[in-house]
């Protein structure tokens, strides 16, 4: 199939899987839900692991000035029942990330939604973000 | 016959068996998947039954979606228990003892540090029941495996006829020792000898994200039963005097995953950064 309707198979899939698909534990004691970035940078490393996947973008502030930032998302298992693949997102990929930050201040974030500069493409992060938290 | 004419063949019946290319891994057809006459997959045909003929359970088995209004059960019917917590359908919540509403208060007071699911750790039998995550139920003659996907959980249902151990001879372990036995279409599974909060680990005894805690009290009895090919419910009575102040029944539903997806390792220690970020690794 073409890489349109692909890109549209996998948003009407991202779409349909509303249900969170990684067990979790304590989004609250990491990060702040009410602290949420916005980050546009170049991927520098992708680790994708478990149990989160991890990944690293240098980020230009207006000065010039580069800082890397670490990014959490779902497992692997979760991002492949999502439409992710472990090669959806490489080294130099231009991506803006919505995330809510970490507690301690250092910079790291839970990515919620991930955009791919080059497709437009929009994939969620199977974040453990407002899972488990409510009864 | 001769050799193009077999190539022909061959070729053919390659390419009718190949894949679709837009088959993404881990899909693999179910086998022996009922097919209704549209050639779709048919999830409320019966299911289906082992050599002794008792229903089969084997399968890959999901979370299911379903939600309800707190108190809204019909009568009969246990209220459902979530992931998050499993009394949240309950009008007044759990039972609890003093001691165990005051633990659930502190373990969520405290971020849910000790989550056995955050730490890697067996996270008890309900959590295993409602986790996300996929889990395999794999029946044999004399014993039933639960593999699930989530924090390398196993468990074995011994339905060989042998009872339950006396508490306290065996060791005490995360998953308890369980038996099973088939009382007409419905597995009643026992089991004692949990850890519980005994086990003196922080991640012990938490049946679900509120910390609702367990014992090596515990008595758990589960009523698995598959109701079609692709549903199972599991009426799980908690008998744990220790932390609740009388037993109480839960309500667990499952459906098959019908795409034929596999299960995915999950290697939960592989990069732990829980730890590290929440300002605990050594």
């Amino acid at each position: 199939m073409n890489i349109k309707t692909a890109v549209v198979l996998v948003g009407v899939g991202l779409l349909l899987a509303a249900r969170p698909l990684v067990a979790h534990h304590a989004f609250a004691a990491e990060f702040d839900a009410d602290k949420p970035v916005t980050l546009t940078g170049a991927v520098t490393k992708v680790e994708w692991t478990n149990p989160h996947a991890w990944f690293y973008i240098d980020v230009k502030d207006e000065t010039g000035k580069l800082t890397n930032w670490g990014l959490e998302m779902g497992s692997p298992n979760g991002l492949m029942r999502a439409g992710w693949t472990r090669n959806s997102m490489k080294f130099g990929d231009v991506v803006t990330v919505e995330a809510s930050r970490a507690k301690n201040g250092s910079n790291n974030a839970n990515a919620r939604v991930v955009t791919l500069k080059s497709t437009g493409q929009r994939l969620f992060a199977a974040s453990s973000q407002g899972q488990g938290q409510q009864p | 016959m001769n050799r193009w004419f077999t190539a022909a063949v061959l070729t053919a019946i390659v390419a009718a068996l190949s894949p679709s290319l837009s088959a993404q891994w881990p899909l693999y057809p179910i086998s022996g998947l009922p097919k209704g006459p549209d050639g779709k997959p048919n999830l409320t045909a019966p299911a289906p039954r082992a050599a002794d003929g008792k229903p089969d359970l084997s399968g890959i088995w999901e979370v299911s979606a379903r939600r309800e209004k707190p108190g809204s059960a019909p009568p009969g019917r246990p209220p459902l228990a979530m992931f998050a917590d499993i009394g949240a359908n309950f009008i007044g919540g759990l039972p609890f003892q003093p001691w165990a509403a005051e633990l659930s208060k502190k373990r969520v007071a405290n971020q849910r540090y000790d989550n056995p699911d955050a730490l890697c750790l067996p996270q008890g039998p309900l959590q295993y029941h409602l986790d996300p995550q996929p889990r395999e139920i794999i029946q044999l003659p004399g014993k039933i495996l639960i593999v699930y996907e989530s924090n390398y959980g196993i468990r074995t249902l011994y339905t060989d006829g042998r009872r339950l151990p006396p508490q306290g001879d065996p060791q005490p372990y995360w998953h308890g020792y369980s038996v099973g036995r088939w009382e007409g279409d419905t597995l009643v599974v026992e089991s004692n000898n949990f850890r519980g909060v005994q086990g003196g680990n922080a991640a012990d005894g938490w049946f679900d994200q509120m910390g609702s805690p367990f014992t090596d009290a515990l008595r758990l009895t589960e009523r698995f039963r598959r109701v079609n090919f692709g549903t199972m419910e599991i009426d799980v009575t908690i008998d744990d005097p220790k932390a609740y102040t009388r037993p109480f029944t839960v309500r667990v539903e499952q459906q098959i995953v019908p795409d034929g997806s596999e299960m995915i390792e999950f290697i939960c220690h592989e990069n732990q950064m829980f730890l590290k970020l929440t300002g605990r690794a050594p």
